[in-house]
C-alpha cells in the first residue's frame, strides 16, 4: 500500500497550496490522487471491498459439509439456522479475482466435496442469504449495490431468513408475528423485495413498528447486524524450545508432562479428547522427528498420554538430540460413558491403550491384539487387529465346524518331520528336536488334501497338501501334513 | 489354636480369640465372625478358605464343563491364581478355550499370554471363543519376557480371565522362575475380579485359594475319540478329557 506525500502531490495539484485547510485538501484531492487506506477501496477494485458469499443447500445434513467448504475460503464464517453459512469473502478479490470468480470456485470446492448448494456473492451478506434463499434466481453474483441485487427477489424470501433468524428457539411466537407481518405485506399488494423497499419508512414505522422496519431494511439488503464469525475449532499446540538438547527419555518425560497438562487442561474447558497427538521433535541435526498416536478413545489424561509417547519413543527413539518439543493435539468430543449395573466393565480405552503401548514396546506391535480370520481357506491365515473388546461380534460362519472340538497348538513355522509312509498311510514319526512328539502311528485319519493360491506366483504362495490326524505311541495326537509341492512332511501341530 | 492366632493376628479382639473356651453350641457363630474379621484384614487366605464350611456360594467364573465346574462349586475362583495341567494331548487347550468361551458368553475380556506362539484362532473360534474379546500376546519363547506381559495384563486390570500358556515350556524354564513370581502375581489379582490362569504340562503355581485342574491320561487306552474302522472311514473325533481337581484347599 503506498501512501502519496504532500510533496508528491503538490506537483501534479496546482489548486493545492501549503497552509490549505484540511477540508480543502481532501475536498480536492479525490480529483487528482485517491490514496489506497484500507476499508476504502478504489473504485473498481473489488479485493479489499465489503463482499460476501452464502452457501445453502436443502439438505441440513450437509451443514458440516458447508462449513468445511466455508473453511477453505475464509476464516470468517456465520451459520444461519441449519442450512446456510455466510462467509466474508472481502479480500479474495487480490486471490481469486471479481465476485463471478469467487463463486465459480466456491460451486468448483463444493462440487468437488459433491455437495449441492446454491452459492450467491453480495455486498452485504443480508444480500448474499437473500439471493441464495431463492430457487427462481439465476443469477446470484451482485457485486453492486445490495438494494439493486435483491430488489426483483419475491416477498417470500424474506420468509426464509426469518425462519433462520428463529431457527432452534423452542418459542414460536416471534415468528408466527413477523410471518402475520409479511401475509400484510403481501395483502398490500407488494410482491417483490423491493416494492417493500421503496415504502416510506416512517408510514411503515406507524403501521409496523420498528419490526415492519426491520423487514424493510432486510428487504433492502441491509445488514441488521455485522458479520460474527463462528470461533472454530481451536487448535491445542503447545511448544518447548531446549536451552540444552535432550538425549534420554527421562528427562524428555518431564518436558512432555509440561506441555501436556496445559494441553489436557485446554481440552477439558472445551469438553474435548485427543483422537490423535503428533509430537514433532526438532533434533540437533536439524531433522525433525515425528510420531502420530492414533489413540482408540478419545482422551485427555495427560498422565496417560505421556506414557503412550514415551513407550512409543521408546520403540521408536530419536536419532539426535532434542531441540525442540512440540506437541499438537488433534481434538474430539469427549466421551461419555454410561456404565451398566448389570454387565461386567471391560477395560477402560485409556487403559487399553497404555497396555497396547506397553506390550508393544515388550513384545513387539504385531504380536499383541485380537487375531481375525482372513476370507480364505489357506491354513492358519489371520491377522492381528487392534484390541478393542467393545467392537461387535464379528458375524460370520466358521469354516472349520467339521473338527470343532478339536483344539490345535499350531507351530509356526511348521516342524518338518521324517515320516515312514506304508501304502500310502504314514505308520512311523521322527523328530530330531528335543520335547517333540513322535513314535509310531496307532490311529490315523486322513489324508484331507487343500490346495490353493497356484495362480499366485509368488514364492510360498501357493499351497498343496495332505493332513493327516494321527495319534502316536507317545500319547499324543498330532496333525501332520505332506506338502506335495516339496514332497517332504511337516508337523502342523498337536490337538490338545 | 488360640495361641497360634493370637501369635498370627494381632489386634483381633479378645473376645473373638476366646471362643474356644466356650460352650461348642457357640463354636460356629464365633468362627464365622473370627474369619470375617481375617478376610477384612486379608489374613484369611491362608487359614480358613480351605474349610469345608467356608465353601460358600461365590462369584466364580464358570469355566463351561459341568463337571469342573460342579466340583469346583460353581467355576474358578476369581482373585486368585489357578492352574490347568498335563500331558501333550491331555486338552489343556481344549479346557482353556471353553473357559475363554464361557468369559466371553458372560461379556468379559479375556487374554492370553502365548509364550511360544502356539494359540490357533481358527479352531478357537470353532470352539465358540469371540477373538474380538481376546487380548492375545505372542511371545516366541522367552519366558520372562512372556512373564512381564503376564505382569502387566494384570496390572492394567479389567479382565475376567488372563491366561499364561506355558505348556510347551521346558520344565528347566519354568522352574527357574522364583518362588515369590508367583506369590506377586497372586497378590496383584487379590480382590480384584479376575481369574489367573497357568496352562502347564506340570504343577507350577497356584495361589492358597486357586486350584489345579489336573488332565490326566485315560488309563484304558488313548485319549482320542476314534469312529470308523476302516483306515478310509477313520475319522478323529475329539478328545476324551479326564479332570481332576486338585488343590480346593
Amino acid at each position: 500500500m503506498y501512501i502519496p506525500s504532500y510533496d508528491d502531490l503538490t506537483p501534479s495539484i496546482p489548486d493545492i497550496t501549503p497552509g490549505e485547510p484540511l477540508a480543502r485538501v481532501q475536498q480536492i484531492l479525490p480529483q487528482h490522487h485517491r490514496p489506497v487506506v484500507a476499508g476504502s477501496p478504489p473504485p473498481g477494485d473489488m479485493s479489499s471491498a465489503r463482499l460476501f458469499a452464502c452457501l445453502r443447500s436443502t439438505d441440513a445434513k450437509e451443514m458440516l459439509t458447508l462449513v468445511a467448504i466455508a473453511r477453505d475460503f475464509s476464516p470468517r464464517l456465520e451459520r444461519h439456522g441449519s442450512t446456510s453459512v455466510v462467509l466474508d469473502v472481502g479480500g479474495l478479490g487480490r486471490l481469486l479475482g471479481d465476485p463471478e470468480t469467487i463463486a465459480r470456485e466456491l460451486q468448483r470446492a463444493a462440487a468437488a466435496r459433491g455437495a449441492r448448494v446454491r452459492i450467491a456473492v453480495a455486498r452485504t451478506h443480508t444480500a448474499a442469504r437473500l439471493l441464495a434463499a431463492c430457487p427462481e434466481r439465476a443469477k446470484r453474483v451482485e457485486g453492486g449495490d445490495a438494494a439493486e441485487a435483491v430488489a426483483s427477489l419475491p416477498l417470500d424470501t424474506l420468509r426464509v431468513l426469518i425462519e433462520d433468524r428463529y431457527a432452534g428457539e423452542p418459542n414460536a411466537a416471534q415468528l408466527k408475528a413477523t410471518t402475520m407481518r409479511l401475509d400484510t405485506l403481501r395483502r398490500w399488494g407488494l410482491t417483490t423485495l423491493g416494492e417493500v423497499a421503496a415504502l416510506p419508512v416512517a408510514d411503515l414505522s406507524e403501521r409496523m413498528g420498528q419490526h415492519g422496519v426491520m423487514l424493510q431494511r432486510l428487504a433492502a439488503g441491509i445488514d441488521l447486524a455485522p458479520l460474527v464469525p463462528d470461533p472454530g475449532t481451536p487448535r491445542f499446540v503447545q511448544r518447548m524450545e531446549l536451552e540444552w538438547p535432550i538425549d534420554a527419555l527421562e528427562p524428555l518425560s518431564f518436558v512432555l508432562a509440561r506441555l501436556l497438562d496445559p494441553l489436557s487442561i485446554a481440552l477439558e474447558r472445551a469438553d474435548r479428547g485427543a483422537a490423535a497427538v503428533r509430537l514433532d521433535l526438532r533434533l540437533v541435526d536439524r531433522t525433525v522427528h515425528q510420531r502420530v498416536l492414533q489413540l482408540p478413545a478419545a482422551m485427555r489424561d495427560p498422565r496417560v498420554l505421556r506414557t503412550l509417547l514415551l513407550l512409543d519413543l521408546e520403540s521408536h527413539p530419536p536419532s539426535a538430540g532434542i531441540d525442540i518439543v512440540a506437541i499438537e493435539i488433534d481434538p474430539a468430543p469427549a466421551r461419555i460413558v454410561q456404565y451398566s449395573l448389570l454387565a461386567r466393565a471391560l477395560p477402560s480405552p485409556e487403559t487399553l491403550a497404555t497396555l497396547a503401548a506397553r506390550l508393544g514396546a515388550l513384545v513387539g506391535e504385531t504380536r499383541c491384539g485380537s487375531p481375525a480370520l482372513l476370507d480364505t481357506w489357506r491354513p492358519d491365515a489371520f491377522e492381528m487387529q487392534r484390541f478393542a473388546p467393545e467392537s461387535p461380534r464379528a458375524n460370520r460362519e466358521s469354516r472349520f465346524a467339521v473338527r470343532d472340538s478339536l483344539i490345535l497348538r499350531r507351530f509356526r513355522p511348521p516342524v518338518a518331520v521324517r515320516v515312514t509312509v506304508d501304502r500310502g498311510r504314514p505308520v512311523r514319526v521322527f523328530i530330531d528336536r528335543r520335547g517333540m512328539p513322535g513314535g509310531h502311528v496307532q490311529q490315523a485319519a486322513g489324508p484331507w488334501r487343500t490346495s490353493g493360491a497356484w495362480w499366485d506366483a509368488a514364492p510360498g504362495a501357493p499351497w498343496d497338501r495332505d493332513e493327516w490326524d494321527v495319534a502316536l505311541s507317545d500319547g499324543s495326537i498330532c496333525r501332520l501334513f505332506h506338502d506335495r509341492l516339496g514332497d517332504c512332511w511337516f508337523l502342523d501341530g498337536v490337538l490338545d | 489354636m488360640t495361641c497360634r492366632l493370637t501369635r498370627l493376628i494381632r489386634g483381633v479382639p479378645l473376645r473373638i480369640l476366646t471362643c474356644e473356651r466356650r460352650r461348642k453350641s457357640e463354636m460356629p457363630g464365633a468362627r464365622a465372625h473370627l474369619e470375617s474379621l481375617l478376610r477384612e484384614r486379608k489374613l484369611d487366605v491362608t487359614l480358613t478358605s480351605g474349610a469345608p464350611w467356608a465353601r460358600v456360594a461365590r462369584d466364580g467364573a464358570p469355566t463351561g464343563i459341568a463337571q469342573i465346574d460342579d466340583a469346583l462349586g460353581g467355576g474358578l475362583v476369581r482373585g486368585h491364581l489357578s492352574e490347568i495341567v498335563g500331558p501333550r494331548s491331555s486338552g489343556r487347550t481344549s479346557v482353556l478355550c471353553r473357559v475363554f468361551a464361557a468369559a466371553a458368553e458372560r461379556g468379559e475380556a479375556v487374554a492370553l499370554i502365548d509364550t511360544c506362539d502356539r494359540f490357533d484362532p481358527a479352531s478357537a473360534e470353532s470352539a465358540g471363543v469371540d477373538l474380538t474379546k481376546l487380548l492375545w500376546v505372542r511371545d516366541t519363547g522367552n519366558a520372562d519376557r512372556a512373564l512381564k506381559a503376564m505382569n502387566l495384563v494384570l496390572q492394567a486390570g479389567g479382565f475376567g480371565i488372563v491366561a499364561f500358556d506355558l505348556a510347551d515350556v521346558h520344565a528347566v524354564a519354568v522352574r527357574q522362575f522364583p518362588y515369590t513370581t508367583w506369590m506377586r502375581i497372586a497378590r496383584v489379582i487379590e480382590g480384584s475380579q479376575t481369574v489367573a490362569l497357568i496352562a502347564g504340562a506340570e504343577r507350577i503355581a497356584r495361589s492358597p485359594g486357586g486350584v489345579t485342574i489336573a488332565l490326566d491320561a485315560p488309563a484304558d487306552g488313548p485319549r482320542g475319540r476314534w469312529s470308523g474302522t476302516a483306515n478310509r472311514a477313520r475319522l478323529l473325533r475329539g478328545l476324551d478329557v479326564q479332570p481332576r481337581i486338585v488343590g480346593m484347599r
